[in-house]
């Protein structure tokens, strides 16, 4: 049974048998924690929405919505289309990658973290600028709940894409510097952790277009 | 060719890799950064952010009328775990990956001070959690005593009651945070990547961060006691939430703190479980340990998220002033009540599930007679989870629900007596007949059944609403709950510190002391709390300094075995410093003569576990059966026939399906 060394001075010994399947783990593992990321955010968003239809139906003291005060719906729709953007652009990045485009994967990718910025820099803007105060009604709370766990969610998928973007970019300069290929095709587990981060970016997607009807459209 | 940040080359290892024949600098241990960095930074980000807030909200006028500032001690609070984080080193890779940077390698190393510092190996990180829910354990302990002093007297007071009730929320607080984590953080982190072969934890960041947000949440709910407290209890109802001075603010922070540690730590187990199973490793061969985490870790990272957003809701309330727990302005504070017992009832789960893994997998070995029903063992724990999410509302019977969702809640809640009770009934079913040997680790499983007994048998009787609405916030149902957590959780903890000691540090405890622990622990435990059931029944409500002069003899009963309880965890103390320090005596490899896979490794453990990734062949129950198969074989050849039944062979993206 042949065994390589790895790393050269840590004493570690794995034969080839078991690097291949401590990577197939490492992937299923990616595979398992995106999903499961998306269920800890699910939950949290559920509670945000059973916050929302608690007080509307509670509506405690007719207080739910008084004289019909509505978030900035144009800020609102902008937030949620920059959001969505985003993700269609990272889906298409994800297709160009599996066709081995990588160019078109790096412009969509970083067009889509601009994008997932700019959603997050007028949901900030937004809540700088709302023709309401907080104790308004229960309406209003919940918005406010809503923007601030919409940029937590935001900054989370932004960081993803973005450090998987800065990590390409950086192999990309290595492998130049050492003489090897100037674009390369990143490999398996690459792939699947653009996989997962698209998958993640469908689920903000669908947040961010729930809540706006509820916010905005139906509130 | 491929552009791969994570060459395989890399995955066996503890996260970190060290450049191949290159040379790594290490600074002297006191210039690096550790916890001292951590608690300096820590400081200064408080400070940081107390400035801040005053100078953002110093001028707002509540803010001048009240004398006090929410959003200066939440800034503080916040910036303070943020600069305690950057401090021991937490932040360095999450920043640099940002410019795409791979992790900086960390020199392996076995010198003491790898426990105060930022450490992504799995046993480290366990045993930082083993001494930081000591620590927690006996702050809450502290408290406690405090509570059964003033509890001397019906009418002579130590303590005014402003601090009284100060003090009985942070125990609740404290123990509760504490008993979320008591296993899963400490054995769970430890003992799961051995348990089911692998070399590795799925993410040892993740890991490691969820370590030291446990710990900053330690510092940031203390905060509460010099801040003036908070009025609430542990389970922080509104309206007084919001009515209460600024110590509430670290009880809404620390628990989301803590929150966001627990969440972190039930995913990286959750998904370890599920993908870094050995060849072999299939469902039906984990040990029942494994599948108490597994189901531990779900709730954890499922329910948890809701107490988050719930201590964030009030954190605004508090704070931007929106109005989520204000009924006069169309919040509702039976909003928090839902939303925390929704997190809180699973909770009650998450503390006792890992005690039941734990027991079950001592009872085999003590009795040396393979698990009984072990499959039964395993759906019962997934069971009890899954149901949990559906029993919330009966901690509101008394709170004016609609009377008609009662039966419903009362049925779900009686219904998870059922799974637990297959639980229970398989721990009985190995001890049928079985020849016991009654060793410490044994003595404290044999006790939690007993515990557990008591305390599960009562809380299926006040799940009934009469009896419910009849002893609610009574002295009952406090000696119900510390029955099943303190009962169940924390005698099944200190067996499983005292089981597994031999492979945590290599050495064994002393038995004597051990016996003398759990005999002080098991009948001052049962004198302390039994009584609170007659006290409760008698009317005395929990919370209260004073009560009916008629019932002093039976809370002075309570007080003193309370102190003499507070003594038996001197002796473990005691235990744990003369076994391990003093008069260390060297562990056998083995010596309970278990069939644990943990056990088949080396003492102490290689830091990848396992010279090769073992092949399992079998469960580890099989005791006393001519010719059973060896656990595993710890040396294989090849384990390609077997690889398809592990994790790594067996996930859904070697099937293709992405």
């Amino acid at each position: 049974m042949s065994q390589v060394r790895v790393p050269a001075d840590s004493g570690y010994v794995a034969t080839p048998e078991e690097l291949a399947y401590e990577a197939r783990a490492a992937e299923n593992a990616l595979f398992t924690a995106s999903r499961l990321m998306i269920g800890c955010f699910a939950f949290a968003f559920a509670a945000l929405a059973f916050a929302y239809f608690y007080l509307r139906s509670a509506n405690s003291y007719d207080l739910w919505r008084p004289h019909s005060v509505t978030a900035p719906v144009g800020t609102g729709t902008a937030v949620m289309a920059f959001t969505a953007a985003a993700t269609v652009l990272l889906l298409f990045g994800l297709r160009q990658l599996r066709r081995k485009d990588v160019l078109a994967f790096d412009v969509a990718g970083w067009v889509a973290v601009l994008s997932g910025l700019l959603a997050l820099g007028l949901q900030c803007w937004e809540l700088t600028d709302l023709p309401f105060a907080p104790a308004t009604g229960g309406y209003t709370s919940v918005f406010i709940g809503w923007a601030v766990m919409n940029i937590i969610m935001l900054v989370s998928g932004i960081y993803w894409a973005e450090t998987l973007l800065a990590r390409r970019a950086r192999l990309r300069k290595a492998i130049t510097e050492e003489g090897g290929a100037v674009r390369g095709v990143p490999s398996g587990i690459f792939r699947l952790n653009v996989d997962s981060c698209v998958y993640f970016w469908g689920f903000i997607a669908f947040v961010a277009v729930f809540f706006w009807i509820f916010f905005y459209i139906a509130g | 060719m491929t552009l791969d940040v994570a060459p395989p080359s890399q995955m066996g290892s503890t996260g970190d890799t060290l450049p191949p024949g290159g040379v790594v600098h290490r600074r002297p241990w006191w210039m690096g950064q550790h916890m001292g960095t951590g608690l300096l930074l820590g400081i200064g980000g408080y400070a940081l952010g107390h400035y801040l807030g005053n100078t953002i909200a110093g001028g707002y006028t509540h803010v001048g009328t009240a004398g006090e500032n929410d959003v200066a001690i939440v800034l503080a609070l916040l910036l303070g775990v943020v600069g305690w984080l950057a401090g021991v080193g937490a932040l360095n890779y999450p920043l640099a990956k940002l410019a795409g940077r791979e992790p900086v390698a960390q020199p392996d190393t076995q010198h003491w001070t790898r426990f105060f510092r930022f450490s992504v190996e799995h046993k480290t990180v366990g045993m930082q959690y083993l001494i930081a829910v000591l620590v927690f354990l006996f702050t809450g302990g502290l408290l406690a005593m405090s509570i059964r002093t003033e509890l001397l007297s019906p009418t002579s007071h130590i303590i005014g009651p402003g601090t009284y009730i100060s003090i009985v929320g942070e125990h609740g607080t404290v123990m509760m945070m504490m008993a979320s984590s008591l296993v899963v953080g400490p054995l769970g982190n430890w003992l799961i990547p051995i348990m089911i072969g692998s070399r590795r934890m799925a993410f040892p960041r993740v890991e490691a961060f969820s370590f030291w947000l446990f710990s900053a949440g330690y510092f940031v709910i203390l905060t509460a006691l010099p801040l003036g407290g908070f009025p609430t209890g542990w389970t922080g109802y509104a309206p007084l939430q919001t009515q209460a001075t600024v110590g509430m603010d670290s009880y809404l922070v620390g628990f989301s703190v803590i929150g966001l540690g627990m969440i972190l730590a039930g995913f990286n187990l959750l998904v370890t479980i599920i993908n870094y199973r050995a060849p072999g490793m299939t469902w039906s061969r984990i040990p029942v340990f494994a599948w108490s985490i597994l189901a531990t870790s779900a709730l954890l990272a499922l329910a948890t998220p809701t107490l988050a957003v719930a201590c964030m809701f009030g954190i605004l309330d508090r704070t931007v002033g929106t109005a989520f727990y204000v009924n006069a302005h169309g919040g509702s504070s039976y909003l928090w009540e839902n939303l925390f017992w929704f997190f809180g009832h699973p909770e009650v789960y998450i503390m006792a599930l890992p005690g039941f893994g734990i027991v079950g997998e001592m009872l085999p070995v003590f009795t040396r007679k393979p698990l009984f029903a072990y499959r039964v063992a395993a759906a019962g724990m997934i069971g009890v989870a899954l149901l949990s999410f559906f029993v919330w509302q009966h901690h509101l019977f008394q709170s004016g629900i609609n009377p008609d969702m009662r039966p419903l809640f009362m049925l779900t809640t009686e219904l998870i007596s059922i799974p637990t009770g297959f639980i229970f009934l398989v721990g009985l079913g190995t001890l049928y007949k079985a020849k016991i040997r009654f060793e410490v680790p044994m003595l404290f499983a044999l006790a939690m059944y007993f515990n557990f007994l008591i305390g599960g048998v009562t809380g299926v009787f006040v799940s009934d609403v009469p009896v419910d609405v009849t002893v609610h916030g009574s002295f009952f149902v406090l000696a119900h709950f510390h029955y099943t957590i303190m009962g169940g959780l924390v005698f099944a903890f200190f067996g499983g510190v005292y089981y597994w000691m031999p492979k945590l540090t290599g050495k064994m405890m002393n038995k004597t002391l051990g016996k003398v622990h759990f005999w002080m622990m098991f009948v001052f435990f049962n004198l302390t709390f039994f009584p609170m059931f007659l006290i409760g029944l008698l009317g005395q409500p929990r919370r209260v300094f004073e009560y009916a002069q008629g019932l002093q003899t039976l809370n002075d009963f309570s007080s003193v075995s309370a102190f003499c309880l507070g003594a038996s965890f001197l002796v473990f103390v005691v235990n744990f410093v003369w076994s391990i320090f003093i008069a260390p005596q060297e562990a056998p490899l083995n010596p309970w003569g278990s069939l644990g896979l943990e056990w088949q490794t080396a003492t102490p453990v290689p830091q990848h576990n396992f010279e090769r990734i073992p092949v399992v062949l079998t469960d580890p129950y099989h005791y006393s059966e001519p010719g059973a198969s060896p656990v595993a074989d710890l040396a294989p050849t090849s384990f390609a026939e077997f690889a398809a039944v592990g994790a790594g062979g067996g996930g859904p993206i070697a099937r293709g399906e992405p």
